[in-house]
């Protein structure tokens, strides 16, 4: 393993890949930083940047993007009190508190600090799981397959943001949109209207970008006009030892990042929750555990380190998923699967059989990014502090500009600016109706891989059902997928609602 | 309270008409056996009108009356949809027109309209740093991906 990995870091040592690391870090930051843009339009407007890259290059890029937005949402957590991305929600607890106490700086500190730290453990743990996982899921055949997508479907829409009516709604809408196209096995097409352009179905890409970045650009709008300027706090770097905490901080503050890393790295690999939902969950358990927990919430820096530990080691968990079986957790590990298959890459086992020397560059990649993201977060700070009062108006027709020439660059078809436009106007009905956009994004890749693994294991049992059931681990993630609707049905129709899931739904 | 149960109500008439229109669809696909190209869709214009009609009898009786704080997802500045309506028209024309009139010409366009349309109510609209935001922007664009990237962005008008 070092020695592939070795092979991965000699391949990212590159002039022209270190430069494109720091970029996508820099780019992700602010990003992450700036509420209302998110790691998902980062990603998406880049892609059109890496078309014509080598893999190692576009996927180093992508990663360190990733890596970035997802820490970037600290700087206005701590500086505005508002999160720049879902992930950084309780670091506002904390953070904001620490802030007005004049201890800005430490807690900026801390949460890059710890961002990293848990970024490291997160990828140290996909370094370890992601192959063995490959190994065993390189016997899975389709039986398999159809129930682990079953089963991923049924736990993001029951778990994400909102009622389960509408997530499972969402879900199931995805695959419907993956439904239009030519059908798998017996290929007849369905749902094309005679239209030659969607024969091939939607791009997921243009469905991610439709639903995640122009919906986005909608919603601004309904509000952009009532906007003042944001006031941004200002922190002052003078006399600032090391990253504005005590060693002694540090090694008091281990205990509880072990355990939020344990947290973020564990819901990470669950598909459907991700760092959304871990920096809430790894701060009340912080706070439980805590030898003071009513000082939580007044400014310590307990809750910053939970928070943003949890958050930044969901990058490493979401990975495994992804890389191994080629579900993506997430809308961010989606568009990476969309990037990923750009440049010829399948995500699943044979990955790791087939280009085993890409997987180790990513993976070092990963590192390159983190180690990155510890050292121009905190010194280029004050640039980020800045870019948080670049006004909205501006930016984002410039960005809805990098997304149109990002779709018509897949395959040079304005019938992709088109299909962004509709899944825009679909993502800003989601946002309307309150449904979450998570699950349609996920059913819509899980979809039609559920659907071709029926078929094709429906095939090999002669059209026996029972073929799904008998196998052990495909029947037991179907009963785990069953349980799991059953569970939440029987606490809806009672009335009482799980703490925990009450907590994240609100 | 009210306008909550009636948005919900609207919400499930909404998913309800949709499992409908995707079961009309579904029907009209050539069909070969039991198990076949029809037979997924058909599964999911069930479960769609199924859930269409829970969300429908959902929204019948008041179950969150407790909190009435999570109706509106924390909506603090009434949405503004003349704005909406203005960007999703300036999408459209955008796209509409960018093969014919051309990715640099019609991107300085968009932009330039966009930004007056996005513009805050307090702030004044500023034509000349807009319109040159709008020329340099597009033009910077279409340079790279044009001629960088190899992206065959239409050029439309412009031969450049």
């Amino acid at each position: 393993m070092l020695e592939l990995l070795q092979h991965g870091f000699s391949a990212v040592f590159s002039i022209q890949i270190l430069i494109l690391i720091t970029l996508g870090v820099g780019v992700g930051i602010i990003f992450g930083a700036v509420p209302g843009l998110t790691a998902v339009m980062a990603i998406a407007l880049s892609l059109p940047l890496t078309y014509s890259m080598g893999p190692a290059a576009g996927l180093s890029l992508l990663v360190a993007l990733y890596i970035g937005a997802t820490s970037g949402g600290l700087i206005s957590a701590i500086l505005l009190k508002i999160p720049g991305t879902p992930s950084s929600i309780a670091t506002t607890f904390d953070g904001g508190p620490m802030m007005e106490k004049g201890e800005g700086v430490k807690a900026l500190g801390a949460g890059i600090v710890f961002s990293f730290l848990g970024t490291i453990a997160s990828i140290a743990a996909l370094m370890f799981i992601a192959p063995w996982l490959a190994k065993v899921a390189l016997r899975f055949g389709p039986h398999e397959y159809f129930a682990i997508a079953i089963f991923s479907l049924t736990l993001i829409a029951t778990l994400s943001t909102g009622s389960m009516i509408k997530g499972l709604f969402s879900g199931v809408l995805g695959f419907v949109f993956a439904t239009v196209g030519i059908a798998p096995v017996d290929a007849i097409r369905r749902f094309t209207f005679d239209i030659p352009n969607l024969n091939s179905g939607f791009e997921i890409l243009t469905v991610l970008v439709g639903v995640f970045a122009i919906s986005e650009i909608i919603k601004v709008a309904e509000s952009v006009r009532a906007e003042r300027k944001a006031q941004v706090g200002s922190v002052s770097m003078k006399d600032i030892k090391g990253f504005g905490f005590s060693l002694k901080e540090f090694f008091g503050q281990l205990p509880n990042s072990i355990r939020s890393a344990f947290i973020g790295i564990g819901i990470g690999i669950l598909p459907g929750v991700g760092a959304g939902t871990s920096n809430i969950v790894s701060y009340i358990v912080a706070k439980k555990r805590s030898k003071h927990p009513e000082k939580f919430g007044t400014g310590v820096i307990d809750g910053v380190v939970a928070s943003e530990t949890a958050n930044n080691a969901g990058i490493g968990g979401a990975m495994i998923p992804l890389l191994t079986l080629g579900i993506p957790g997430d809308a961010v590990t989606a568009i990476l699967l969309g990037g990923f298959m750009i440049h010829g890459i399948q995500p699943g086992p044979m990955l790791f059989m087939s280009q085993g020397d890409l997987v180790y560059t990513i993976f070092a990649a990963l590192i390159l990014a983190a180690l990155m993201m510890l050292v121009l977060e905190f010194y280029g700070l004050r640039i980020f502090i800045k870019l948080l009062a670049v006004p909205k108006h501006i930016l984002l027709p410039i960005i809805l500009v990098l997304c149109v020439v990002g779709a018509f660059g897949l395959s040079s078809r304005i019938f992709d600016i088109w299909t962004i436009l509709v899944f825009g106007l679909v993502g800003y009905g989601f946002v309307k109706g309150g449904i979450p956009a998570a699950p349609f994004i996920i059913g819509f890749i899980l979809g039609p891989m559920a659907e071709t693994n029926l078929r094709r294991g429906l095939m090999l049992s002669d059209g026996n059902f029972m073929g799904f059931l008998s196998n052990p681990i495909a029947g037991g993630f179907i009963l785990l997928a069953v349980a799991s609707v059953a569970w939440h049905l029987f606490n809806a129709l009672r009335h009482r609602k799980d703490g925990v899931v009450e907590l994240l739904r609100s | 309270m009210d306008t909550h149960t009636r948005k919900e109500r609207l919400i499930g008439v909404v998913m309800l008409c949709a499992g409908l229109v995707y079961l009309v669809m579904t029907m009209n696909l050539p069909r070969k056996g039991f198990i076949d190209a029809a037979f997924v869709p058909y599964v999911l214009a069930f479960i769609l009108c199924l859930l269409g009609v829970l969300q429908l009898m959902n929204s019948r009786k008041p179950a969150n009356a407790g909190k009435p704080a999570e109706a509106d997802d924390g909506e603090k500045v009434p949405a503004d949809y003349p704005t909406v309506l203005k960007t999703l028209g300036l999408i459209v024309l955008y796209t509409a027109l960018l093969s014919t009139v051309g990715f640099p010409i019609m991107t300085a366009l968009y932009l330039y309209a966009q930004f007056i349309v996005l513009t805050p109510a307090g702030q004044k609209v500023n034509h000349i740093g807009y319109a040159v935001i709008a020329v340099v922007a597009s033009l910077v664009i279409y340079y790279i991906f044009r001629h960088g990237f190899d992206l065959l962005l239409p050029s439309g008008f412009l031969d450049i």
